[in-house]
């Protein structure tokens, strides 16, 4: 059972949210800057994040690589398949986030 | 369903009123306005001017204004509020500012290193230029550290100086600041070690040798080695307390040298406090510290050893007087007097060996140095015993000592060789007086059977070669090629018995 704390948030453009797990979502660099900043982000508290440009189809896919980007850390080999209509946006988006 | 795909191009001057509002509202955090934290909304607006305003296409790259205006964020704020607030203040006050200035410093650097981050990533790699978190420190250093770091020096070892005279001062606060000397070398201790570190040795110098001189007319010997000990013993908490760890050897050594090296001889040769009258009093603990502080300097201690060999030496010299004395005086009375005077003389050398190898074990904790110098010491005194029993037995033809005498005379001395284990001694003294002492051997009236029952004992107690040897002369010209050829072979042939 994950708890409420480790749990991050995130919403896409249309007002998806899109909860993962807190260390899934530190994979990003950008996101672990916002998250974990000492200068006290409010929103580091209420876990968070709005992404107004990134849509949600995206954003989900963004969510995946970060699960599967945690497991290949961990020895499994798997692969990651991606459609090459969304291929653009995902890079664009993972340039964004750090990724 | 996909990204915006018609991104309005962002000015510079449009983007960069955004950036501006939010180092506005940094700049008010930092100095205590009352404003909201940072919400990661608002991170992500920066966050994303920047990286528009960098993913344009290339006229409308502004990622060099970008570099260079994040630069002169930090300039501007340094000349505007930063350097007046230090100006105005000084001392000890301008120390505390500095250290919050500083602070609050790497807080902005590393807020508005987060906002350009997308220039971090590829421009500076592209155009090979320091990194974002670098220019912000080299903005402190060459604006802040550059005009400030005299004063600071000045100011820092003031404080260290009324410490020394017993003040209670702020330590935390040093050690911020010469946390600052450190962080700004950037991984090098340089700008610590040029700016700071030779300055503070430097006054450390003048200030213990201005201490030592009075020190060294006012007080005794122990009295002094109990101030440097002392002094020693600060100056190192010091290191612990605020110094640079890498300051500790060079600190010490200054120090030492001031109060130790420049007044070596000065101080032991001290008329009634010095070493000789410290080992004559049997001041072990003064001695001990004596040895202490003097160890720390490279060839601290053979002075002291020389002291020491030379009172040994002077001890014993005294004690074969004193039974040469009495020995001589004694010539006349019976023959039971004169055996228990040599017997006490015997007793007395062992005491004063017994004393002394304490001190070496006690005191000097058994250094190599201070037993090679008894030893010395008491080769020393046996030369001068061998000569006076020479002297001795050369009177003996007229003064006609008994047989006893001679013979304790002759075990005294082959004890004591044995002691010293070193043939070439005795060699060595056949070949100067032998010539006297075989005469008087071989034509006084004592001749026959004393000859041979004190060449008896020295042959018990020695080295059985030698006196085999001399016992089959019959001219003193034929004794002497003896002894000659035995003194340049004892060394090879006789085994060296160390009393140990």
């Amino acid at each position: 059972m994950v708890r409420k704390e480790d749990t991050v948030r995130l919403i896409s453009a249309e007002g998806h949210e899109f909860v993962i797990e807190r260390e899934a979502a530190l994979v990003s660099n950008t996101l672990k800057n916002i998250l974990t900043s000492t200068g006290g982000f409010t929103e580091t508290q209420l876990g968070e994040v709005r992404f107004p440009e990134i849509s949600a189809p995206i954003l989900e896919k963004v969510c995946q690589y970060f699960y599967w980007s945690l497991q290949f850390a961990s020895g499994k080999e798997t692969e990651f398949h991606i459609e090459p209509e969304m291929t653009l946006e995902l890079m664009m988006a993972a340039n964004y986030l750090h990724t | 369903m996909t990204m915006n795909r018609e991104r309005e191009v962002i000015e510079l001057e449009q983007g960069w009123a955004v950036m501006q509002k939010g180092i506005t509202k940094l700049k008010n955090l930092l100095e205590g306005v009352p404003e909201q934290q940072f919400n990661s909304k608002e991170y992500i607006m920066f966050y994303k001017t920047i990286y528009k305003m960098c993913t344009q296409k290339p006229l409308q790259d502004y990622s060099q204004q970008l570099y260079d205006r994040y630069r002169e964020s930090f300039e501007e704020y340094i000349n505007s509020t930063v350097l007046p607030a230090l100006r105005e203040k000084h001392d000890e006050f301008m120390l505390r500012e500095l250290v919050m200035r500083w602070d609050n410093h790497k807080i902005m650097v590393r807020w508005l290193s987060r906002f350009f981050n997308y220039l971090d990533r590829y421009f500076i790699a592209r155009k090979s230029l320091p990194a974002l978190g670098e220019v912000g420190l080299m903005c402190f250093r060459d604006l802040v550290y550059a005009e400030m770091k005299t004063n600071v020096k000045d100011a820092v070892i003031t404080l260290i100086d009324r410490e020394r005279e017993g003040e209670q001062i702020d330590r935390a606060l040093l050690k911020s600041v010469l946390g600052i000397f450190v962080e700004i070398g950037m991984g090098n201790m340089d700008v610590y070690e040029t700016d700071f570190e030779g300055f503070m040795l430097q006054d450390t110098a003048a200030y213990y040798s201005h201490k030592a001189a009075s020190w060294i007319e006012e007080d005794s010997c122990p009295d002094y080695m109990l101030k440097a000990e002392e002094c020693l013993k600060r100056e190192k908490e010091r290191v612990g307390h605020y110094l640079h760890a890498s300051s500790e050897q060079k600190l010490l050594e200054k120090v030492q040298h001031e109060l130790l090296t420049k007044y070596e001889n000065h101080l032991l040769e001290k008329e009634h406090s010095g070493c000789d009258a410290l080992l004559r009093d049997d001041k072990v603990e003064d001695l001990s510290r004596m040895y202490r502080l003097f160890c720390r300097i490279s060839r601290g201690l053979e002075p002291v050893a020389a002291i020491f060999r030379q009172h040994v030496t002077d001890e014993g010299i005294m004690l074969v007087k004193q039974a040469a004395d009495a020995a001589s005086s004694n010539k006349g009375e019976k023959k039971d007097s004169v055996g228990a005077q040599e017997q006490a003389f015997v007793c007395n050398v062992n005491e004063l060996h017994d004393k002394c190898l304490l001190y070496v074990s006690e005191c000097f904790l058994n250094d190599s140095l201070f037993h090679e110098a008894l030893k010395e010491a008491f080769c020393n005194i046996s030369e001068e015993l061998l000569v006076t029993v020479f002297d001795l037995l050369k009177k003996g033809g007229s003064v006609k000592l008994s047989d006893e005498a001679i013979e304790d005379t002759s075990e005294k001395v082959g004890e004591l060789l044995a002691y010293i284990g070193d043939q070439d001694l005795f060699a060595k003294l056949w070949r100067i007086d032998g010539d006297t002492l075989a005469s008087s051997l071989t034509s006084s009236s004592n001749e026959g059977v004393p000859q041979h029952s004190s060449l008896q004992q020295l042959r018990d107690e020695s080295d059985p070669s030698i006196v085999v040897a001399l016992m089959g002369t019959t001219t003193t010209e034929d004794f002497f090629t003896r002894v000659t050829t035995l003194g340049r072979g004892s060394g090879k042939d006789s085994q060296l018995e160390s009393h140990e």
